[in-house]
């Protein structure tokens, strides 16, 4: 509720800031405003009238304000809560900054064209948008998610003494696999058609990275391994099971498996920010894994409530003795 | 596939880890069909050579319950057999009997007491 509060207030202020400091200062303005800066020099190229720049900052600020305040509705979840506070901070010093930076060069000026901007003016916005953002994010960073309130079942497998148990699992998806292939095989065409000089050659050097890039992401969202045993967890990656992420079970607070599909969690692959990762490869029985530090990593793998029973039973007994 | 080993079982690995298999189809993790994680994936996690679990593989295939596939890696071929899964038990019942000083024919005993 105060976060709302806050977000609102923070609006009404900008929004008055962007309003009134134009009009204080109208006297000393010309009209047009200069508005756009080319990318050569500092030499304006756009210009826009008087009242037509303050509808403009008005517009766009009530724009991105309702964005980024609606992708923080699920306040609840770590993510959205900070994505929406830095980016509505952010965008806010962000507009402030240019039409400061608009004002202060327009000031004085007798046409819009003698308006030259410096060129300190917008990595100074930049940097302050970006300091503002981190800081707003830190701040509205809160409590850990909560884990699931209603499926709270921590499944503990019952372990003997002088047993050994370990949990081997491991997912594939075909389909993945087949779209790797193809973008490679286009990739390589495009790759021969520009090498041959059929397609303008700067491709190549563009092409290159991108090459690298699917074959690395591809090969390694084509198949996931994990391996329970002793006090590790190991991630394999693709189907060599190379790289590894491998978790020690003492960071490791339980586990647990529920049911996600990509839809929920944005699609296909390496999804979230560290803290609340997902890696999916298929739809449907996912481990969750969550960390002491309140985050929390999903894998989709099969069999995975056998597997999540092993991680806490192998926690109750080596981490906490 | 989740695989548990007695660290005081004194048959050869390779037996142990076909018992522990054997108990993770019979317990029903895997159907006919499915595909079991490969031999590289269950050594590593045992901290055994995979000679060792290919080995244990091979035996559980002659016994029936696996079946190789060239490209298709090991599948679980069909239903445990019953007999297989329950010598195993018999055998882990055995062992923990002398743990608490029972021998073979007391163990006899107690199971004719049960009816």
């Amino acid at each position: 509720m105060r976060a709302r509060v806050a977000a609102v207030a923070w609006w009404l202020a900008v929004a008055a800031a962007l309003l009134l400091a134009p009009l204080a200062l109208r006297d000393r303005l010309p009209d047009p405003l200069a508005t756009h800066w080319g990318s050569s020099g500092s030499v304006p190229d756009g210009s826009s009238s008087f009242t037509g720049h303050l509808i403009m900052t008005q517009v766009l600020w009530a724009g991105l304000w309702l964005l980024f305040f609606l992708l923080g509705r699920a306040r609840d979840r770590r993510a959205a809560r900070v994505t929406s506070s830095a980016c509505l901070v952010a965008m806010g010093v962000l507009l402030l900054g240019v039409d400061a930076s608009t004002l202060a060069v327009n000031l004085d000026a007798a046409t819009w064209r003698e308006a030259l901007l410096p060129g300190w003016h917008i990595p100074a916005v930049i940097a302050a948008m970006v300091a503002a953002g981190a800081l707003a994010a830190y701040l509205s960073r809160g409590a850990p998610d909560e884990g699931p309130a209603g499926s709270g079942t921590r499944p503990v497998l019952g372990l003997r003494p002088g047993q050994r148990a370990v949990w081997v699992s491991r997912v594939v998806n075909p389909w993945l696999a087949a779209a790797t292939v193809l973008t490679l095989a286009c990739a390589a065409v495009m790759g021969v058609l520009a090498l041959s000089g059929a397609a303008p050659g700067g491709f190549v050097a563009g092409l290159l990275p991108a090459f690298v890039i699917i074959l690395v992401v591809g090969l390694a969202t084509v198949a996931v391994s994990v391996r329970v045993g002793d006090d590790l967890i190991t991630i394999g990656f693709g189907p060599l099971g190379w790289p590894a992420r491998r978790i020690p079970l003492s960071k490791v607070e339980s586990a647990w498996s529920e049911r996600r599909q990509p839809g929920e969690v944005g699609g296909w692959g390496f999804r979230g920010l560290p803290g609340s990762a997902t890696i999916m490869l298929r739809g449907g029985e996912c481990l969750v894994l969550r960390y002491r530090s309140g985050g929390q990593l999903t894998i989709s793998i099969d069999d995975a409530e056998r597997g999540a029973s092993l991680i806490n039973a192998l926690i109750a007994e080596r981490v906490q003795p | 596939m989740l695989l548990t080993l007695n660290l005081n079982d004194a048959r050869p690995l390779h037996e142990q880890v076909a018992g522990a298999i054997r108990r993770a189809i019979g317990e029903g993790s895997y159907r006919p069909g499915d595909r079991l994680p490969p031999a590289r994936d269950l050594a590593a996690a045992l901290g055994i050579n995979p000679n060792t679990v290919l080995r244990a593989l091979r035996d559980l295939r002659d016994e029936g319950l696996l079946e190789f596939r060239r490209g298709r890696g090991v599948s679980v071929a069909g239903r445990t057999d019953g007999r297989a899964l329950l010598v195993q038990r018999a055998r882990e019942l055995l062992d923990e009997a002398k743990k608490y000083g029972y021998s073979r024919e007391d163990l006899i005993t107690i199971v004719e007491e049960l009816t």
